[in-house]
């Protein structure tokens, strides 16, 4: 048999990326269409708005009651933008898990995408990423209500650009890659799972030190903090929209400190762990989704529903 | 004595009629078999897949923990810190209720069992009370470890004057919240797919308007209209005040027996609506056809 020649093995390659892309396009539009054609515009932008902005209004209620209305800016702002950045960690680790719950337990089509000429893994980065859309207007609209209500001083000349757009990049990607790893344990579990990926994400807040610095937490809990992608994701984000804001991550007496000497991380080191970190959440993502998918073929998963 | 003869032996009839009409024993004992019936594949369930132990207690913890990390980190009073623990063991019970209650019906229409459950001989006032024993055994175990290991490793002390009034009180939130999870199982299935977002949509806002994490009276207006209305505000207000007696943080909006009163009413009123929304539904179910019909 003759190799196949160079360009037609460069022409397949080329179909390949386009069907991939076109899947990725079509479950994004599908998981949009699942999400947001239900209600009308107002409904659901309520709907999206009320989650993050309750969560972030009991935080400044919290902070507000403690200091008798005078807290430092600085921990108003720490709050509401960790507590706005969050929206995205829910929204991505919880579209991908839901997405294999409602299509094995609702629309029983899991078997079917599973069969289908397409990557189940593309198709579910896909629905997660209009999920991601979704949590980013919640994240945006709390961050307003933030600057316009409840005094967070955002300038947006201030804004260091390029650390905000390459943190924002590498912190979905990692965040997509916990939920893949969550994508890939509700595969294996029951119908009740549906509460999985916030309980996930509720560890997580308190792991990352989303809305206090890590310092605050016992030191072997700031440490899986600081291998943790999302807490360099929180702090790069956070020096970015407001810099020279309190770090998440430093501090007198923290692990960090203790460990590197200074007190706060530089934008490049931020970045470079950052980076690390994701790519090695990313890595054991796939790794483990592609596992799950396989025990899940052999175990007959795909289309075991589990009403309970 | 002879044992009276079981309901279920058959008996000939004369026609249809005659054998669908049954004595008050029997319908009872079918009622008390459709609760355990519903409530065992959650009991069995927790016991075949242990992995809820995880996601539904140890992580949920954490999620408590992060609060409690926020008014240490703030330097809060202790008591803050038992509001914290308090809080986080009552959110088992309001996530329960909205997802394994309210949006419940929704998804056995989804799954088939609805119409099942509409033709059987029996109320579905059991099949929800049996969906509730099911998720009480969950968000029972998951609020206690909350509150004991909590209270434990932060170092909670709760100082209780009147130990009955605080169980009634418990048990008087426990009725009003479940009685709440049936009326709004009911709605939520005539509101169609607007069930999923409802879910999501009452979590943040009420843990905010409830006073999850502080005293519901320092929200002012807002407080005084959630205790009005939702039973997580005034079972929390009065277990707060129950429990951390003398505490100058705890800022009570009413007596806790007065709250104890307000969560009878709700119980009898929610309870009483449920019973008259399942009867509509049923109803709207056998007349127009299409209340089981999927994807509406």
């Amino acid at each position: 048999m003759s190799a196949q020649p160079l360009a037609a093995r460069k022409r397949d390659r080329r179909s390949d990326y386009a069907a991939t892309w076109r899947a990725f396009r079509t479950a994004m539009r599908l998981g949009w269409q699942t999400e947001a054609n239900w209600a009308d515009p107002l409904l659901f932008f309520i709907y999206s708005v009320a989650k993050p902005v309750g969560a972030a209004a009991i935080l400044v209620f919290m902070v507000d009651i403690i200091s008798g209305g005078r807290a430092d800016p600085g921990i108003r702002v720490f709050v509401v933008v960790g507590s706005a950045l969050w929206s995205f960690v829910v929204a991505g680790i919880a579209g991908l898990a839901w997405s294999v719950l409602d299509d094995r337990e609702r629309y029983r089509m899991l078997k079917y995408l599973y069969v289908s000429p397409n990557s189940l893994l593309v198709l579910l980065l896909g629905r997660g990423a209009a999920r991601i859309g979704i949590g980013a207007f919640g994240a945006l609209i709390t961050l307003l209500i933030g600057a316009l209500v409840l005094g967070v001083p955002f300038d947006v000349l201030r804004v260091d650009w390029p650390l905000a757009l390459i943190a924002m990049a590498l912190g979905l990607a990692s965040i997509l890659g916990l939920g893949l790893i969550l994508a890939a344990t509700v595969m294996q579990t029951r119908q009740d799972s549906w509460s999985y990926p916030e309980a996930v994400a509720g560890a997580l807040f308190l792991l990352v030190g989303a809305v206090f610095p890590l310092l605050v937490l016992p030191a072997p809990i700031q440490v899986v903090g600081l291998l943790t992608p999302l807490t360099w994701w929180l702090e790069g984000i956070r020096h970015a929209l407001f810099p020279g804001i309190l770090s998440g991550v430093g501090g007198a007496g923290s692990v960090y400190a203790d460990w590197t000497g200074r007190l706060t991380p530089s934008t490049a080191e931020i970045v470079l762990v950052l980076a690390a970190s994701t790519a090695v959440v990313l890595g054991i993502g796939v790794a483990f989704f592609r596992w799950s998918e396989r025990r899940a073929k052999e175990k007959g998963l795909f289309d075991q529903i589990t009403g309970s | 004595m002879s044992a009276p003869p079981s309901p279920f032996v058959f008996r000939r009839t004369d026609s249809p009629q005659d054998a669908a009409r049954w004595d008050r024993r029997r319908a009872l004992v079918t009622n008390l078999r459709s609760v355990y019936g519903r409530a065992y594949p959650r009991l069995i369930g927790a016991r075949r897949e242990p992995s809820w132990l995880l996601f539904e207690i140890l992580l949920p913890f954490l999620t408590t923990s992060a609060f409690v990390f926020v008014y240490r980190a703030l330097d809060a009073p202790s008591e803050f810190i038992g509001f914290v623990v308090l809080g986080g063991a009552m959110t088992a019970f309001w996530l329960n209720i909205l997802w394994m209650m309210a949006a419940q019906l929704y998804w056995e229409r989804d799954q088939g069992n609805l119409e099942l459950y509409f033709t059987a001989p029996i109320s579905m006032m059991s099949i929800l009370f049996g969906m509730a024993i099911g998720g009480l055994f969950m968000s029972g175990t998951r609020a206690l470890v909350v509150l004991i290991v909590g209270a434990t490793l932060y170092g909670v002390t709760f100082a209780v004057d009147q130990w009955l009034l605080l169980l009634a009180v418990f048990l008087l939130t426990m009725g009003a919240l479940y009685g709440l999870g049936m009326v709004l199982a009911s709605f939520f299935l005539l509101s169609g797919r607007e069930a999923w977002h409802l879910s999501q949509g009452l979590q943040e806002p009420v843990y905010f308007v409830s006073g999850l994490n502080f005293p519901v009276g320092r929200l002012g207006l807002l407080g005084a209209l959630a205790i009005s209305t939702i039973p997580l505000a005034v079972g929390l207000d009065a277990m707060r005040q129950l429990a951390f007696v003398g505490s100058e943080h705890v800022y009570g909006v009413l007596p806790a027996w007065a709250e104890a009163l307000i969560l009878l009413a709700m119980a009898a009123l929610f309870i009483s609506l449920a019973r008259w929304m399942l009867r509509h539904i049923e109803r709207l179910a056998r007349v127009e056809g299409k209340l089981t019909m999927k994807g509406t």
